[in-house]
C-alpha cells in the first residue's frame, strides 16, 4: 500500500511539471493568436524552460530581410512579469514594436537585414523561485 | 533548458492587451558581456521563412529550378535523412513553380523516405494533406504541411534519440535550399538577394553538429563530403557576398546535393 502511495505521488509530481510546461506554451499560443488572424504563419515548435527572477535567456535565430516576425512569450505563473526583446548581431535593439502584460509579452521585428539575431527573454518578477516560460513565433 | 516541441493545438482568442506598454529595454547590449545565457541550439529557420522572402524577389523561373530527386537510390540512414531534407526543399520549389503533380510526387517521396527511416506514421497525415491541398491548388496550405512534415520527422527522430539524423534532415534541406537560392540570386544578382546568404551562425551550428557526431557517422563518406562542403562555404559567407561567391556556393551545394541523390 505504501508503494502505491509513493507511485501516485511521483505520478502527481510529474503531471504537475508537464501541466506547468503545457500551460506556459498555452499562454504563448494565446499571445500569438491575434497575429494568426493578421496572416502570420506560426511555426509549430516552441522554445522554453525556466528562469529565476531577473534572469535572461537568449535564443539565437537567423532572420531574413523583409520577413515580418512576432515573437510571443508566455508563462504559467499568473503574477509573474516577463519580457521579450530582439537584438541584432551587434547588440542593437531592432524591434519595431513590443508589449508586455503580466504573463504575456511579445516583440515584433521586420528584419532590416538577413543575419543572426538574439531574442532575449526575461522574468522581470515572479512569486516563485523558478518560472516556466515558453516562446513561439510567427512570420509573414 | 528544454526545447519543447508539441503540436500546435491551442489557439484561443482572448482579446489580448495588444496596447500594453513594455518596460523600456536597453537600446544597446554589449555582446562581449552578454547578459543572457544562450540556449544550446540555434533556431534553424523553416524553409518557408526563406521562400517567403524569395516570393518578394520577383518571378524567377521556378520550373527551371526543379529537380527530380532519385529516392530509389537509397543507401544508409544518413543518406536517407539528408535526402529527406532535400526532398522537402524540392517541395517548396515545386510550390513556387505551382507544379501540382511534382508537389504530389514530393508528398509521396517524403512518405516513402520516412518509412525507410522508421517514422512513417508521423508524417502520414501530413503527406495525405499535401496531396489533397495540391489538388485544390492550396499552395499556402502545402507549404504549411511541408514545414510541418519536416518538423514532425525531426521531432520523431529526436524522440527516438536519433538527434544526429534529425540534424542531417535539416542539413539536407538547407543544402538544397541554398543550391536553389544561389541559382536564383546568381541569375539576377542583387545585394538584397545575396544578403539572404548571410547565415554564418546557422552554418557554424551545422558545422558544430557534424563535428559532434559519433565517428560512425562522421566517417560516413557522404557526411564527410557534407562537412567539407560546409567548411568551404563558411569563409564565403563570412565576408561580403559577391557574385563570384554566390556562384561558388552554388557549385559546392549543387555538387553535394548530387552526391546526396547518389547511393552512398
Amino acid at each position: 500500500m505504501r508503494r502505491l502511495f509513493i507511485a501516485i505521488g511521483v505520478l502527481a509530481a510529474q503531471a504537475a511539471v508537464y501541466a506547468t510546461v503545457d500551460d506556459a506554451i498555452s499562454r504563448a499560443m494565446e499571445a500569438i493568436d491575434p497575429y494568426v488572424k493578421q496572416g502570420y504563419a506560426v511555426r509549430q515548435d516552441e522554445w522554453g524552460g525556466d528562469l529565476g527572477v531577473k534572469q535572461q535567456q537568449a535564443i539565437t535565430h537567423t532572420l531574413f530581410k523583409g520577413n515580418d516576425y512576432w515573437f510571443c512569450m508566455g508563462t504559467d505563473v499568473d503574477n509573474a512579469r516577463i519580457s521579450i526583446h530582439v537584438y541584432d548581431a551587434r547588440g542593437k535593439l531592432v524591434e519595431n514594436d513590443a508589449w508586455q502584460k503580466g504573463h504575456f509579452a511579445a516583440a515584433r521585428v521586420i528584419a532590416p537585414a538577413t543575419g543572426t539575431y538574439y531574442i532575449i527573454v526575461e522574468v522581470i518578477s515572479s512569486p516563485v523561485e523558478r518560472t516556466h516560460w515558453a516562446m513561439v513565433y510567427g512570420y509573414k | 533548458m528544454k526545447r519543447i516541441l508539441f503540436p500546435l493545438v491551442i489557439a484561443i482568442a482572448t482579446g489580448l492587451p495588444r496596447f500594453a506598454i513594455a518596460d523600456a529595454p536597453a537600446r544597446q547590449i554589449d555582446l562581449n558581456r552578454f547578459p543572457a545565457t544562450k540556449l544550446d541550439n540555434v533556431v534553424v529557420p523553416l524553409p518557408s521563412e526563406v521562400f517567403n522572402v524569395l516570393d518578394k524577389l520577383g518571378t524567377p523561373d521556378w520550373r527551371g529550378e526543379l529537380r527530380n530527386p532519385n529516392i530509389n537510390n537509397r543507401g544508409e540512414r544518413a543518406q536517407i535523412a539528408l535526402l529527406l531534407g532535400s526532398v522537402v526543399a524540392e517541395g517548396f520549389v515545386a510550390v513556387e513553380a505551382t507544379d501540382r503533380e511534382r508537389v504530389k510526387q514530393v508528398g509521396r517521396d517524403v512518405l516513402q523516405l520516412a518509412r525507410a527511416i522508421g517514422v512513417e506514421k508521423t508524417v502520414l497525415a501530413r503527406t495525405n494533406s499535401i496531396l489533397t491541398k495540391a489538388d485544390s491548388d492550396d499552395w499556402v496550405g502545402v507549404r504549411r504541411e511541408l514545414d510541418g512534415a519536416l518538423s514532425d520527422v525531426k521531432n520523431a527522430m529526436i524522440q527516438l534519440r536519433d538527434d544526429q539524423l534529425a540534424h542531417l534532415v535539416s542539413l539536407g534541406g538547407w543544402l538544397r535550399g541554398t543550391e536553389v537560392l544561389t541559382s536564383i540570386v546568381g541569375k539576377s544578382y542583387s545585394a538584397d538577394g545575396a544578403d539572404l546568404l548571410n547565415q554564418p551562425d546557422l552554418l557554424k551550428y551545422f558545422q558544430e553538429r557534424l563535428a559532434g557526431m559519433p565517428p560512425r557517422l562522421r566517417n560516413n563518406q557522404l557526411v564527410s563530403k557534407v562537412q567539407k562542403s560546409l567548411d568551404e562555404i563558411s569563409p564565403l559567407i563570412n565576408q561580403k557576398i559577391t557574385p563570384a561567391s554566390v556562384k561558388r556556393i552554388h557549385e559546392i551545394t549543387g555538387d553535394v546535393v548530387k552526391a546526396i541523390n547518389s547511393k552512398a
